[in-house]
């Protein structure tokens, strides 16, 4: 037993020291497979939580691949302060979608992350009910009325109140001082990720159930609830310059969504800060390969799709 | 005495009921989710001091980042060794077929060739469902993360071994850590360490060093002692006894425990993947986030397997001295030839996959991915088609008849009375000394400013642990009677217990939707398993002789079991129910991601909003200290009913 045992531990020890000589010395495979590493160097883009990001992100990681030869790696990572801390840690360098209208102002005053522009897509948030309720109950729109309907959205969890589901934990969400100030006889559920938003809205108009919840625009759920933008309930305007005084009798303000890119990246200067700089394109775009993404197709597949068929848009963004 | 504590206990919860009734809806310390207290806003402030002070405070310059920086060395040479290319290269140093052929030897050499078969399978089907640089990512950071907290365990799991004054000193430690939901202390540690590797690696040791720890010191102390007793009486130093004879003796314990420590460090990939880490966590997230069930269980099988590539790869090794036979001349040859083969094969495998790109980088043609996440998808589909009418009714059963009463009587009492009733129940239960911990934590989540939302996170806890009990006391009679149920349940136990709570509660929450019994729902998955193994093991210890005696005497089997059975096993089904309490907790607060609120949902929108920050940290404080006091209760609980 003993000296088996000894015997093998020789062994080990030989074949690992073997192993790790070969691997020091034999012909790497790089030779064969060629890397095509330009000056463009490797980048790492942050990957938020919703599928429109992801759209966006893979695209830009497709262009800079294929026509610029950059190395990017794709960190998922939750968006907000987190990512800004990072990309100060130098551990990512790209936001190609940030909502957060300036939350990230500490880390630019300390020239940790630096603004590259709006992105092209224009974030509208707002609260929706199902679209099967709007042909029902047409006035269930003014939010005036909510009330008289509160009770349809009563649920096992609401405590007696209509049930009102909040956007993801990330998200800008206003709602707790809308139902204050609009006294509404509601109860804010945080429903806390995209999937639960999807799920309710889903079901909620394949089963005819009334549903209220937090949407936004672009977003993938609009390809398959076509008419959920008609289903936006209004509510009275409001004064939005000072958004931290907003009384919550309002509806959320639309907003241009921003790129971000680190200190490193901005400071390199190199063909693909100016692709991020540059990258640019529609809700539409956004929403069609987000849909792609959707219904089964990798996001590589959905971004080489996009390129594919936008060859005058991919140009613009590399100045050719 | 027994049954006049159990009257106490029925009067102090009446009382507390009729009080609460009473005084519905007074000092209920409600806070809206986005309103702050001047502590959590106190909180928050430091915390964005804190992220300001990272590039100049010399805490930082000298102490958290090089720490931070010497493990994202390691962890990224580790992964550049299997898993990413390394630099000026497009492949990682090791391409797929020489870590399967390393993988191979090294655990055909530590047990035998069925384990390293076995092994070998997961490792392809690993490659197969897509995952390989996933799963070789997660082997990088848990190999880390396990060599990083043995390095520390062990020394320390000796020196408790050793010294009852370090035993005493670190218990309570050990205690808290194993309580901690995971959910918790990521985001102080990100907060310090910064997103990426060097947080999930830091994140994977704070669990699972106290296991190593643990186990080393309970080896050490067990040990025979008049081995010991007679190397020290012939003169031997305290080192040399250490060394020469108390180490050897325990290493297959210690074994044990290394297989232990790998475990828990696994059951961390999937949540660290919340703080940046690269690996196997990363699709599963994905998946919960793009609704994507099937690909999910793709990334979620990949976790399954390398898990139990792992265990059995280690636990192999612990038992592998078990055989008393000595091998046969011809025996020991046979291996030595067979060894010799499999280290050369080994060393060919890793040099065609340094050379040829075929065996570098993992074929995308063989993949059946697809597939599967097709299968998965349509299953699911159809589970959710067809079964959504009882799971919704079955959910608004429970959320009437229980869930809603028990929230109303918590959250809207009082605090007070509450806190009065908690304090009476430790007294009751634990005794004095139990009753001022728990009012001393009670009153610390109250001056949190939390109460209110913890109450909505009890209330979910309690309402899981009652479930859980329910299936898992009989599940865990039925396993612990049955050797043939044992051996039908096993596969399933062991595979609830590796497979992420993330990759369930997409199908949860298409089951029951965006409510609090999704997170419920999820948490006694997650719980039933542990549950049946403790509650098994405790049926099975019942002395024989009690049973053959009740049988003896014409008892039915359900007397047997009501009569002898659950009452002689009754503390361990006390355990069972803490570890259960524990567990669901652990995983009601990730029901935050579905609806269900409470300071799960705190920590969570603490993470992404900064204004929240401070109150996302102290959520997380008030969660492990609900897990302290019930957890204090109920093993004091446990340790006066023997």
């Amino acid at each position: 037993m003993k000296s088996l045992f000894g015997r093998r531990s020789a062994i080990v020890t030989v074949a690992i020291a073997a192993a790790l000589v070969l691997s020091g010395c034999s012909k790497s495979v790089n030779d064969s497979a060629g890397g095509a590493s330009g000056d463009c160097g490797s980048w790492a883009i942050a990957m938020h939580a919703w599928g429109g990001y992801t759209a966006s992100a893979q695209v830009v990681t497709e262009v800079a691949k294929q026509e610029l030869g950059c190395t990017i790696t794709q960190t998922t990572l939750d968006e907000g302060p987190t990512t800004y801390d990072a990309m100060e840690a130098g551990t990512i360098d790209v936001i190609i979608e940030d909502w957060g209208g300036g939350r990230w102002k500490d880390w630019t005053d300390r020239g940790a992350v630096v603004e590259a522009g709006e992105n092209g897509n224009i974030g509208i948030i707002g609260m929706y009910v199902a679209p099967w309720m709007v042909e029902k109950y047409p006035d269930i729109t003014d939010s005036k009325n909510l009330n008289k309907y509160a009770s349809l959205f009563k649920t096992a969890d609401s405590g007696g109140k209509g049930a009102w589901f909040e956007g993801p934990a990330g998200y800008t969400t206003i709602g707790e001082k809308m139902v204050a100030a609009n006294k509404l006889n509601f109860k804010v559920i945080f429903s806390g990720s995209e999937a639960a938003l999807v799920d309710g809205f889903l079901n909620a108009e394949k089963n005819k159930t009334p549903f209220i919840g937090y949407a936004w625009q672009p977003w993938t759920l609009h390809s398959k609830l076509p008419t959920l933008e008609a289903a936006r309930v209004k509510f009275p305007a409001n004064d939005w310059s000072k958004p931290e005084e907003a009384s919550g009798l309002t509806d959320y303000p639309s907003t241009p969504l921003i790129k971000l890119i680190s200190k490193k990246l901005n400071d390199a200067n190199n063909p693909f800060t100016s692709l991020v700089k540059n990258f640019k394109w529609t809700n539409a775009d956004q929403n069609g390969v987000a849909a792609d993404l959707e219904s089964g197709m990798t996001a590589e597949e959905a971004a080489k799709k996009w390129i594919a068929a936008n060859t005058a848009t991919v140009n613009s963004w590399l100045g050719k | 005495m027994k049954v006049r504590k159990s009257y106490l206990l029925l009067g102090s919860v009446t009382i507390w009921i009729l009080l609460g009734r009473l005084l519905h809806g007074k000092n209920t310390l409600q806070l809206d989710t986005y309103e702050n207290t001047s502590f959590t806003s106190f909180v928050g402030q430091k915390a964005l001091d804190l992220r300001g002070n990272r590039t100049e405070s010399p805490a930082f310059i000298y102490f958290f980042n090089p720490i931070r920086g010497v493990i994202d060395g390691f962890v990224q040479l580790i992964r550049n060794l299997i898993a990413v290319p390394a630099p000026n290269s497009v492949i990682p140093v090791i391409g797929w077929l020489g870590v399967v052929g390393i993988i191979a030897f090294a655990v055909y050499a530590t047990s035998q060739w069925r384990t390293a078969l076995l092994s070998v399978s997961l490792l392809l089907a690993c490659g197969a469902l897509g995952m390989w640089q996933f799963t070789m990512d997660s082997i990088a950071m848990t190999l880390a993360a396990v060599l990083l907290s043995l390095a520390i365990g062990i020394p320390l799991g000796i020196w408790a071994g050793l010294s009852d004054r370090v035993l005493k000193i670190l218990t309570p430690f050990l205690d808290l850590a194993q309580i901690l939901p995971t959910l918790v202390y990521m985001a102080p540690i990100a907060l310090v360490f910064m997103i990426g590797a060097a947080s999930a690696t830091i994140a994977t040791m704070i669990y699972s060093i106290p296991i190593a720890i643990r186990i080393t010191s309970h080896a050490i102390r067990n040990l025979n002692q008049s081995p010991v007793e007679a190397a020290q009486s012939m003169g031997s130093t305290q080192k040399q006894t250490l060394t020469k004879v108390q180490i050897p003796m325990a290493k297959q314990m210690i074994v044990l425990g290394i297989n232990q420590t790998v475990m828990a460090a696994v059951s961390f990939v999937v949540v660290a993947a919340l703080i940046g880490a690269p690996g196997l966590g990363k699709p599963v997230i994905e998946a919960l986030i793009i609704r994507n069930v099937g690909q999910g269980f793709v990334a979620g099988f990949a976790v399954v397997f390398l898990a139990i590539l792992l265990d059995r790869s280690t636990s192999a090794a612990a038992k592998r001295q078990d055989s008393f036979i000595p091998p046969t001349e011809k025996q020991i040859k046979l291996k030595r030839i067979t060894l010799i083969g499999s280290a050369l094969l080994a060393v060919v495998s890793v040099f065609l996959s340094r050379t040829m790109l075929w065996a570098a980088v993992w074929p995308k043609e063989v993949s059946i991915a697809p597939q599967v996440a097709k299968v998965t998808n349509n299953a699911t589909a159809w589970i959710l088609e067809n079964l959504k009418i009882f799971t919704v009714g079955f959910k608004d059963l429970i959320s009437y008849s229980i869930l809603n009463p028990l929230e109303s009587q918590l959250s809207a009492s009082p605090w007070y009375v509450t806190v009065a009733m908690i304090i009476a129940l430790a007294l009751i239960i634990g005794g004095t000394r139990i009753a001022i911990l728990a009012f001393v934590l009670a009153m610390a989540i109250v001056l949190s400013g939390l109460w209110y939302e913890a109450m909505l996170t009890l209330t979910q806890t309690i309402v899981g642990c009652l479930l859980t009990m329910i299936v898992g006391i009989a599940l865990g009679i039925w396993t612990g009677r049955s050797d043939r149920a044992e051996r039908v349940l096993r596969p399933f136990l062991d595979a609830g217990q590796t497979l992420p709570a993330f990759v369930y509660l997409v199908p949860m929450l298409g089951l029951f939707g965006p409510t609090r019994f999704t997170a419920i729902a999820t948490g006694i998955v997650y719980a039933i398993p542990v549950v049946v193994k403790i509650v098994c093991e405790g049926i099975r210890a019942v002395p024989h002789s009690l049973v053959e005696a009740a049988t003896a005497a014409g008892s039915t089997t359900r007397q047997i079991i009501t009569k002898v059975q659950l009452p002689a096993a009754k503390k361990t089904i006390l355990l069972a129910t803490n570890q259960g309490l524990i567990y669901v907790l652990a995983v009601v607060v990730i029901g935050g991601f579905v609806g269900a609120g409470g300071l799960g949902y705190l920590v969570i929108v603490g993470n992404s909003k900064p204004e929240l920050q401070g109150k996302g940290l102290i959520a997380g404080a008030a969660i492990l200290l609900l897990g302290v006091i019930f957890d204090r209760i109920m093993q004091a609980g446990a340790r006066r009913s023997s």
